[in-house]
């Protein structure tokens, strides 16, 4: 049987370190790519991964399995998160370089013409998505490439699920306001 | 169902968590609705687009940068009884060279070091058992050569190995599994497991691997199957040659 992310890290808890090693293998891409949505940058996103994992360590002991695992960790990544923001104060690190990278479609194989549109609408959609405030975005990221219920989102931010439904709509209008008007200024 | 109450709706839509009648009322609703209707398709299709933007990957770096800090942070606790350590092994040292016996004896009874020896396996498990089940056949191929640094009485590893020569549906992870089993040859249990899985495989590349450590493992209870193999005319010729040195090298 495979063990729980909360019995995993209860152990850690209870001073058996080698299972944070089990968490990582689960948990360091969608960090990772929490990171990147939010920072814009491969290279503090890895920083900040490793920062929870080393948070984690250090804060093993406050761990309560009676609550998801997943929305400790998402706590965890937002306050560090927000206290690299703070040390690196307003700047951005990369945004152009990181928004310029061509996207490369996952799906399978379509036609070169589908394939051609379909990039071009995705690299505008990443452009929209990166343009969006913050809260905006994170909650997008949390919800669709997390995929995290609504329900741990909520517990991540500390509100009410159906707060988090009502964001994540008013994200996604946001979102397509930001993407026609790209789309507009790609056209003019 | 009014305008609000349906787009209050649309995030659960999305991510398809609507009960039944909930998802046929938003139906009915944006059937019969001209500004709802588009906004749903619109958005719908923006939230479809968020998923087929490609994931990014961490650099090669990332992995083992937290296995130091793992490290470094399992071997604090020793770090902090330095002195008495020190004095330990230095004890340990002098006593060896006056050549008196308790000095090799106190050794394996530190219980630091036991218990230090005994966390580093289990990490190693646990890593090798991590990858194992990873859906990337390149990290199944990392899980394999961390199952090459478990112990070889260490049944749960050996179980991910021929679960993975097994059911793996990537050829070079059979094989890489298969090679690592040449560790666990003084289990009978994995003797058996391992000729088991000969006959139900269908890549020649892996039955020769499987055949080749069988002959290794000096597995005489496989002859049997060897023979079946060798007279089956469905088996492949080149495995069907292999056999047959196999069946010389076992008698």
């Amino acid at each position: 049987m495979i063990a729980t992310d909360n019995f995993l890290m209860a152990r850690v808890g209870a001073g058996e370190l080698s299972k944070l090693a089990v968490l990582f293998e689960r948990h360091h891409r969608a960090l990772f790519r929490y990171f990147v949505s939010m920072t814009r940058s491969r290279e503090t996103a890895e920083d900040l991964v490793q920062d929870v994992f080393f948070r984690m360590l250090r804060y093993r002991a406050s761990y309560d399995p009676e609550r998801p695992f997943a929305a400790w960790m998402y706590q965890i990544a937002r306050r560090a998160s927000l206290d690299q923001a703070q040390k690196r104060g307003a700047e951005v690190v990369g945004i152009e370089g990181f928004l310029d990278r061509p996207v490369e479609l996952v799906s399978p194989s379509p036609g070169p013409e589908e394939r051609a549109s379909r990039g071009q609408r995705l690299a505008l959609l990443r452009r929209a998505l990166d343009r969006l405030p913050e809260e905006k975005r994170e909650i997008l990221v949390l919800a669709r490439f997390q995929g995290m219920k609504y329900e741990a989102i909520a517990e991540v931010l500390g509100c009410e699920a159906a707060a988090v439904k009502v964001r994540v709509y008013r994200a996604m209008r946001a979102l397509e306001q930001i993407y026609f008007a790209l789309e507009k200024e790609k056209a003019s | 169902m009014t305008c609000g109450q349906a787009k209050r709706l649309f995030a659960d839509h999305w991510s398809q968590s609507l009960s039944a009648d909930q998802e046929i009322a938003l139906e009915a609703h944006l059937g019969g609705c001209d500004v709802c209707r588009p906004e749903a398709d619109r958005l719908g299709a923006l939230w479809s687009d968020l998923a087929r933007l490609p994931a990014e990957e961490p650099g090669p770096g990332l992995r083992p940068r937290f296995y130091d800090l793992l490290r470094g942070a399992r071997s604090q606790p020793a770090s902090a009884n330095k002195p008495q350590m020190s004095w330990r092994i230095a004890a340990g040292i002098a006593l060896l060279a006056a050549g008196v016996p308790i000095g090799y004896a106190l050794r394996p009874k530190d219980p630091e070091l036991a218990q230090l020896r005994e966390e580093v396996s289990s990490m190693r498990q646990l890593v090798a058992l991590s990858l194992l089940q990873q859906q990337s056949a390149s990290e199944r191929l990392r899980g394999v050569s961390w199952a090459y640094r478990a112990e070889p009485s260490d049944s749960e590893v050996l179980r991910a190995l021929l679960d993975r020569v097994n059911s793996d549906p990537n050829v070079n992870v059979r094989l890489a599994a298969v090679d690592a089993l040449h560790a666990f040859g003084s289990s009978d249990a994995a003797r058996k497991a391992v000729l088991g899985s000969l006959e139900k495989q269908d890549a020649p590349l892996v039955q020769v691997a499987i055949v080749d450590l069988l002959v290794d493992l000096h597995d005489r209870d496989a002859k049997p199957v060897l023979r079946r193999m060798a007279r089956n005319v469905s088996t492949d010729a080149g495995v069907r040659q292999r056999v047959q040195w196999a069946l010389e090298k076992l008698q």
